[in-house]
């Protein structure tokens, strides 16, 4: 549209034309670009299209972000631009199935949990007002606002993205930090200019943690936790009847109080909006399951270290489990004055990767989500892991693409190579499960993204660097 | 030295193997052949039978006949107690055993946060203790919810609770929940910060819940009335509790040490109109003896454990006994994982401290806690019908050198020592695979501190005025 203002006729006035890059100048760049460049062709690839057969040597062809056609024997139209995939596999793009990308780190101010506005600062001191988890004239303390939404709040660029990008991941969900009620979280994907380019959807879930706010404020200890997530839930409910009655006939009736924590919580109790519980143990996972019971709600299990321990219930509660493949590993030094590791973490640790295999073997629906590692380039390394603890080649892959995209409501956008869906893909050369395999391209939302395989660490504790656009050869 | 302490770690660590046995559904029927019952209700029987069937005790008296495909067990020479109630346990707690950032807590619930894993419950079940009290901390003056499981050590969390046991609550007094003995750095100090002020803070809180009842009474009887668009008033966690406190439907367990406070509390319970029914600690019961009788109140208190801090220095290892004579339902409890493995000799104490018969020492720690508990027509004696929960002892438990053989809950054998034993090599062989996996393998560099021996908990570490413990998750 663009390049056909610029080659309007002779006949346009100069002042017309200074006009029309007056208007382009200001005119925001990046959400509608897109030229014949916009269309590749990835040929004579090994295709794994995960919701069809492997299509053991193909094309795909991308146009405009989206899938426009995947198999065999297709042709490449003249626009695109041809990926020779000889020796390559195509996967659908990796999905982290829970993660904290693009959320940016509390900033250490020294007003933070006295409400309103939260982290000035420090963050000014940078130059840069990093959005606050905290929500303005909330009737809760920060760490317990369900109405923070991730979209909200999520930065684009980064290190931690570029890191996720780098092993091969395209789309996350991803949640604020927090302490009971985190709040809402996205799923993104992992590149674009702008937060609204990158969400997918939003909101996906609210995010209830374990950790107590402490520090002398309500929660401060696990019961505590407990109670305070039940008391909202309650007064959540009680929020939504009176609200009910007042509507019906307002006359002669005290206006019940907005709360929009509160209000954030109906979606739950209605049951459209999941809650993601973290839960890593039997008995945490047994609590989560007792708490959705009670409350009647729709639970998703963050975590999932010992949930094949509760397969049978979570089948029967049809409860999908976000499993992390941050296993356990022993950190601590060698040495002989130690006292020796009790068996129990010790099996613990031996036993992680098996978690997947059983729960597969028991029907329960699961995703692979990077729990925090330190080193995301471990995410496919681990997945492998679970494979040789006992989980099927395909299922794995499953949980890295379509199983994560179901469990989070955009399969019919993400998980598979299908025609229409987002064009994002994990390319590697060997499969994506082998120790030796390389990642070669990754495409999101239709673009191939530069790999950087020597920043695969993430960033600790470095604040958000200012979005970058990823450079693209032949961009424009 | 290094063989001894890995051999003590296995023992610590021999339980671990019990969660992973597939659970069987129904208990195997046992014969106790020929022990001498410590009934605890009606004395000591000789050369006795104890038949349990269907996890009650179906049977006692002289050759009995075992059922078909029952476990047989020749008692000759030992003796047969009923399990060991602790009124007072902290035990199988995750994530902290105080909510100690409000001055009433009775929203937080220990029910919970029951960790089923908790390496305490299998050495509690290895002193003969079957149930317990698990209370709240004393940060508050209304403090949480208490629970009252049996150690079902294997089972998942859902199992433990007490079926039908009567619900209770926390309540202290003194310097913890005026946090005389706490500062915090970066903490805010929090009301109350007297005697006074823990007072008030009661009286407050059943003043509001009897406005809370009121209201809802209110409510209720509008909507019968068929009054329409009434909104109901707010459903309160913490108030709640209290309310089944002033209806009779909550036990409270309050902790205490002086005499002036359990006389306050006495007072305040009289004005609202509900009952204590145990003081906990109580270390200066035998001056409020006569009060206390007249209340009807229990007593559950250390056998002699006193002056770590002010208001325990007026204590004097008697006043079970004392308290005991003056018609007080009396019982020893632990408040530590570790002295609950041992309650058995807590209560042999009090026969030198006091003079009680072997019977009343007994019912110290098995009658009268359940009596305390509200679980004593399931638990507390060898009687018919009767929950077999119960423990073989090698030598009369009130000799240093009896221990436990077999524990049973519910009839179900959780443990026993033969077996524990037997186990041990196995465990060990399973340490040597576990520790060569690549997981378990120490980083190739660098890696953090190695496990510091203060990671396993101080012998003597009594949770009265801990504010937090260690996570025994591990």
């Amino acid at each position: 549209m663009q390049t056909k203002y610029l080659r309007f006729p002779e006949a346009l006035a100069v002042a017309m034309a200074l006009a029309c890059l007056l208007v382009l100048a200001l005119h925001p760049v990046g959400a509608q670009r897109h030229s014949g460049t916009d269309t590749y062709a990835i040929t004579n690839a090994r295709i794994v299209t995960v919701s069809g057969p492997v299509i053991e040597q193909g094309t795909v062809i991308i146009r405009d972000g989206l899938i426009a056609a995947v198999g065999a024997g297709i042709t490449p139209p003249p626009d695109a631009r041809i990926i020779d995939g000889t020796g390559l596999t195509v996967y659908p793009g990796i999905i982290d199935a829970s993660s904290t990308l693009g959320i940016p780190r509390p900033s250490p101010s020294p007003t933070a949990g006295g409400g309103g506005g939260g982290g000035g600062g420090f963050a000014a001191l940078f130059g840069q007002n990093a959005p606050s988890a905290t929500s303005p004239n909330s009737t809760q303390l920060p760490g317990m606002q369900p109405e923070i939404l991730a979209s909200d709040i999520i930065r684009p660029g980064g290190t931690e993205i570029e890191a996720a990008r780098n092993a091969g991941i395209t789309t996350a969900q991803t949640a604020p930090r927090g302490n009971v009620f985190l709040g809402q979280s996205a799923v993104i994907n992992l590149a674009g200019d702008t937060p609204q380019q990158m969400i997918v959807r939003s909101p996906v879930a609210l995010y209830i943690g374990l950790a107590p706010i402490g520090g002398g404020q309500y929660p401060g200890s696990l019961m505590g936790v407990f109670s305070s997530v039940k008391q909202a839930l309650l007064d959540a409910r009680r929020y939504r009847e009176a609200n009910e009655i007042y509507e019906r006939n307002p006359r002669g009736l005290k206006r019940p109080g907005q709360d929009k924590s509160l209000a954030a919580l109906l979606p739950v109790l209605a049951g459209r909006m999941p809650v993601a519980m973290q839960a890593e143990r039997e008995r945490e996972v047994d609590r989560a399951l007792d708490l959705a019971r009670e409350f009647n709600i729709k639970l998703i299990i963050n975590g999932g270290l010992e949930a094949d321990h509760v397969a049978a219930r979570l089948k029967a509660m049809n409860v999908p489990v976000l499993l992390s493949l941050n296993f356990p590993k022993r950190t601590a030094a060698a040495s002989p004055e130690a006292e020796p590791e009790t068996l129990r973490v010790l099996r613990e640790r031996v036993e992680a990767p098996k978690t997947a295999g059983r729960l597969a073997a028991a029907g329960v629906r699961f995703a692979f989500q990077s729990g925090g590692m330190t080193s995301i380039t471990d995410y496919l390394t681990n997945a492998a892991k679970a494979v040789e603890g006992g989980l099927s080649h395909d299922d794995a892959v499953r949980a890295l693409t379509l199983g994560p995209a179901e469990i989070l409501g955009v399969a019919s956008q993400l998980g598979s190579i299908e025609v229409g869906k987002i064009a994002n893909l994990t390319i590697t050369r060997g499969d994506i499960l082998d120790r030796t395999r390389r990642i070669t391209n990754v495409f999101i939302d239709g673009r191939p993204v530069e790999l950087r395989p020597a920043a695969t660490e993430r960033g600790a504790g470095r604040p958000a660097a200012p979005p970058t656009p990823t450079p693209e050869p032949n961009d424009y | 030295m290094k063989k001894l302490l890995s051999l003590a770690f296995l023992v610590i660590m021999a339980g671990g193997i019990a969660s992973a046995q597939p659970r069987s559904a129904a208990v195997q029927n046992t014969l106790i052949r020929n022990a001498t019952v410590l009934t605890v209700s009606h004395g000591t029987l000789t050369n006795t039978d104890v038949l349990i069937r269907n996890g009650k005790i179906a049977g006692i008296g002289k050759g009995l006949k075992a059922p078909e495909g029952a476990r047989l067990i020749d008692a000759t020479g030992k003796f047969v107690l009923p399990g060991i109630v602790d009124a007072h346990s902290h035990t199988m707690m995750d994530g902290g055993v105080n909510e100690c950032t409000r001055s009433v807590t009775s929203m937080a619930r220990v029910q919970d946060i029951l960790n089923p894993t908790a390496i305490g419950i299998y050495r509690e079940l290895a002193g003969g203790t079957t149930s317990a009290l698990l209370l709240h901390g004393s940060c508050n003056s209304i403090g949480g919810l208490s629970s009252t499981v049996k150690l079902k050590w294997g089972h998942t969390a859902a199992d433990f609770p007490f079926p039908g046991a009567m619900p209770g609550i926390k309540f202290a007094l003194g310097e913890n929940p005026k946090r005389t003995n706490q500062n915090n750095p970066g903490v805010p100090a929090r009301y109350p910060a007297t005697r006074m002020g823990v007072e008030e803070t009661i009286r407050d809180a059943f003043a509001r819940a009897r406005d809370y009842k009121r209201d809802w009474d209110d409510y209720r009887a509008a909507i019968a009335r068929g009054e329409k668009n009434v909104a109901p008033p707010r459903r309160d966690l913490e108030l709640d509790p209290l309310v089944e406190v002033l209806e009779g439907k909550r036990y409270v367990h309050s902790h205490c040490y002086r005499a002036d406070e359990i006389l306050m509390l006495i007072g305040v319970a009289d004005d609202f109109g509900f009952k204590i029914r145990t003081f906990q600690h109580v270390l200066e019961g035998y001056k409020v003896a006569t009060e206390i009788a007249r209340h009807g109140a229990g007593a559950s208190t250390f056998a002699d454990f006193w002056g770590y801090k002010m208001e325990a220095y007026d204590a004097i290892p008697y006043n079970s006994a004392i308290m005991v004579r003056h018609g007080i339902v009396v019982s020893v409890n632990s408040d530590s994982d570790e002295t609950a493995r041992r309650l058995n000799i807590e209560a042999a104490k009090m026969i030198r401290f006091g003079g009680l018969t072997e019977e009343e020492a007994l019912k110290l720690v098995t009658l009268n806690p359940a009596i305390q508990l509200g679980i004593d027509r399931r638990v507390g004696t060898i009687d018919l019908d009767k929950d077999a929960d119960l423990a073989i002892w090698s030598a009369h438990p009130l000799s240093v050198y009896a221990h436990v053989e077999q524990t049973f809950i519910d009839g179900e054998l959780l443990f026993d020592r033969q077996a524990d034993l037997a186990r041990r090599p196995q465990l060990e062989a399973e340490r040597k695979t576990l520790e060569a996996a690549d997981a378990n393998k120490p980083p190739a560099q660098g890696g953090g501190p190695p496990r510091a021996p203060s990671a396993i908990r101080r012998a003597n570490a009594h949770e009265d005025d801990n504010q937090e413990r260690e996570d025994n998750q591990r």
